[in-house]
């Protein structure tokens, strides 16, 4: 059905649509964005590529939160939010007038900084998404699944009925992961996902951050630089809401362009 | 256990008994001679003055000089009482009114007595910080107990009248004789089915008002307004709605008929605010991190709200909406004027016919005393009213007890 809007959306609206070169999933355009009056994103211009992880580096209140809130349209539960420009998903544009909020979030899956399972069962967390989705699928198929892959069917297979919020945090990080995986999206959004974690916790993300990008595409928003090294292929750093530098992350992190990417990679600002 | 000690629980004790005299002259207005009051507070003062000069002499610390110096304004504020004539007449001032002396003493000795139980925590504590802190601990606890006073006196008092009048024949038939005789059978059978009515029709409106408010509306001028109007209609006075029911539901919509439907709804109109506000409540309390973890999901709003903000806030609307009920069970203005007849009323048996109903029962039967014989009858009322109201709350204390949801 999304195809078919799609194939739909290409011929009525050329505008909407934009070939993207091959191997690249997301593509922004001179994204800017408002809240109220205070311009939090100005002119930012990055491409996302396909079964790669992105990470968005940089200091507190620089705006890489909002920015990665911006690529499935969440700012739009803010009201006073504003954008001007354009995100390409797969060359459709997803600020489009037509575009469809929901059939955007079920392609591109978002997990939060807190852990925020619902207060339901294990499985029925997991089965959620299929079931406001209409997607038509067998509940235990898709829980062993989507467990699986998020590695921690093992610690739950023996409780999948109890609540939810009786998982460590740690485990409810890597649920609400799990959870994203069940609408099977292409992209997944992580925003800063370890920042509650304890440090093995944090390594087993980590781990599983590598095992997805088999599957799909990851942008991750970290504070930690150590982890944007570890885990991502390309790093954005962010500064006062603008994109400084972009680029593979062997080079931003040992041959940086700017001299403020390095001052904060360095860790003598920021 | 030191003297200093000794002297402090002394003093506690002494003006504790100081403070329930003092009480016991307001609340039954027995009179207290002014050498009752003066007597007491010397033997306060006396008791300061020891405890003072002990703790001085144990340790040549100023603050150990405390209750002396206290001791010595308790012995003034004795001796400066002698000078309050024995009536002190306001009309010279334009206000018709002649205060007692007795009333004045009595104040002194509640004022006082309180005052210095909480200051003996001080010398019990040798004057350190832990003193201050009991001493304050023991403020609030005095409160709460004054707080709670008056709900068990009202408890105790309607249960001791009460219960000698409910009998089979009480709970079973209707009213015979102007209430001299018979029961209320009718009546509770009108006050249940009133409340039923009533939740029927506020449930509805309240959620879906609260989901409005709380999910859909911006946070803006017309959002404000409807609240402020939530807000007066909370503050209306009952006796308004119960005109308003009349002028409106009874002679536009019925008719001139009273009947049990214009009842509901004028007490449905009285309810709403209370179901509306706690439900808001409710739903605000489920964390935004849930919607936004359902719409990232690719729900909708709706379906957001149905499966996820609803169920965890469903115990505390049905609270909020209980506890309204509870309000409306007891109410007699809404419903004088709409809905019920002291008798003939019968059971409820339609919408649209009069029934009887347990406070206006009451109100009738207080009328009533002094030219008939029902006043067994109407603390057995008071009583059955209680329980029901009572029975609603602690229902609804149940309910969100049992399905408290943690986030």
């Amino acid at each position: 059905m999304i195809k078919k809007i799609l194939e739909i959306l290409k011929e009525d609206c050329e505008c909407a649509y934009k070939g993207l070169p091959k191997g690249m999933k997301m593509r922004v355009d001179d994204f800017d964005l408002w809240y109220g009056k205070t311009q939090a994103i100005t002119s930012v211009n990055m491409n996302i590529q396909k079964n790669k992880v992105t990470a968005i580096i940089g200091p507190s209140g620089c705006g890489k939160s909002t920015l990665i809130r911006s690529f499935n349209r969440m700012n739009d539960t803010i009201p006073t939010v504003r954008t001007e420009g354009h995100v390409w998903l797969d060359g459709y544009d997803i600020y489009d007038d037509t575009a469809d909020c929901v059939e955007i979030r079920r392609k591109v899956g978002m997990v939060f900084q807190k852990p925020n399972p619902f207060p339901f069962s294990i499985a029925n967390n997991i089965y959620y998404g299929c079931q406001v989705n209409g997607m038509d699928v067998a509940k235990d198929e898709v829980v062993e699944r989507c467990l699986k892959q998020a590695a921690i069917w093992e610690e739950v297979k023996d409780r999948l009925s109890e609540n939810a919020l009786s998982l460590s945090g740690g485990q409810q990080q890597r649920l609400c992961i799990a959870r994203a995986l069940a609408i099977e999206p292409e992209v997944i959004l992580m925003d800063e996902p370890c920042s509650a974690l304890d440090p093995i916790a944090t390594a087993k993300i980590e781990d599983l951050i590598n095992e997805l990008k088999k599957d799909y595409t990851v942008v991750i928003v970290t504070h930690n630089m150590q982890q944007a090294a570890r885990v991502s292929d390309y790093t954005a750093y962010m500064y006062l809401g603008e994109l400084i530098e972009f680029g593979k992350t062997k080079q931003i992190f040992e041959n940086p362009r700017e001299e403020s990417t390095e001052k904060y990679i360095t860790g003598r600002f920021g | 256990m030191s003297i200093r000690k000794l002297l402090a629980i002394w003093i506690f004790f002494v003006s504790i008994v100081i403070s329930l005299i003092g009480f016991h002259s307001l609340a039954v207005q027995s009179e207290i001679e002014y050498w009752t009051m003066a007597g007491s507070l010397i033997l306060l003062s006396i008791s300061g003055h020891a405890c003072g000069i002990h703790n001085y002499s144990t340790k040549k610390d100023g603050k150990n000089l405390f209750m002396l110096i206290y001791g010595s304004v308790i012995l003034t504020i004795a001796a400066l009482s002698f000078y309050i004539p024995d009536v002190l007449d306001l009309r010279p001032w334009e206000i018709y009114a002649r205060i007692p002396d007795h009333f004045f003493f009595a104040l002194i000795m509640l004022f006082v007595g309180i005052f210095t139980s909480y200051l003996s925590f001080r010398p019990y504590h040798n004057y350190n910080k832990e003193g201050a802190q009991s001493g304050a601990l023991y403020v609030l606890h005095v409160t709460i107990l004054l707080t709670l006073l008056p709900l068990f006196i009202i408890i105790f008092n309607i249960i001791f009248r009460g219960a000698g009048g409910i009998t089979y024949e009480f709970l079973t038939e209707d009213i015979v004789s102007m209430g001299e005789q018979g029961g209320v059978y009718p009546a509770i059978l009108g006050t249940l089915a009133m409340i039923a009515l009533t939740a029927i029709i506020v449930l509805p409106l309240g959620v879906g008002t609260a989901i409005y408010l709380a999910e859909y509306a911006r946070k803006g001028l017309a959002v404000r307004l409807i609240r402020t109007a939530v807000n007066i209609l909370q503050g209306t006075p009952s006796i308004v709605h119960g005109l308003f029911g009349y002028a409106f539901f009874v002679l536009i919509v019925f008719n001139g008929q009273k009947c049990l439907l214009a009842g509901a709804l004028t007490l449905a109109i009285l309810t709403l605010p209370i179901v509306t506000r706690s439900a808001e409540e409710a739903l605000n309390a489920v964390p935004g991190d849930l919607r936004d973890a359902s719409l990232a999901l690719g729900a909708t709003k709706w379906q957001t709200i149905r499966k996820v903000v609803i169920p965890p806030s469903l115990p505390g609307i049905l609270t909020g909406t209980v506890l309204g009920l509870g309000r409306a069970a007891g109410e007699t203005a809404p419903i004088m004027f709409t809905a019920v007849y002291f008798s003939g009323a019968g059971t409820p048996r339609s919408l649209l016919r009069p029934v009887q109903a347990l406070p206006y029962h009451l109100l009738s039967l207080y009328r009533l005393v002094g030219y008939r014989d029902v006043e067994n009858q109407a603390w057995a009322t008071a009583l059955l009213l209680l329980i029901i109201v009572l029975g609603i709350n602690i229902s609804a204390i149940i309910v969100r007890e049992k399905y408290r949801q943690r986030f």
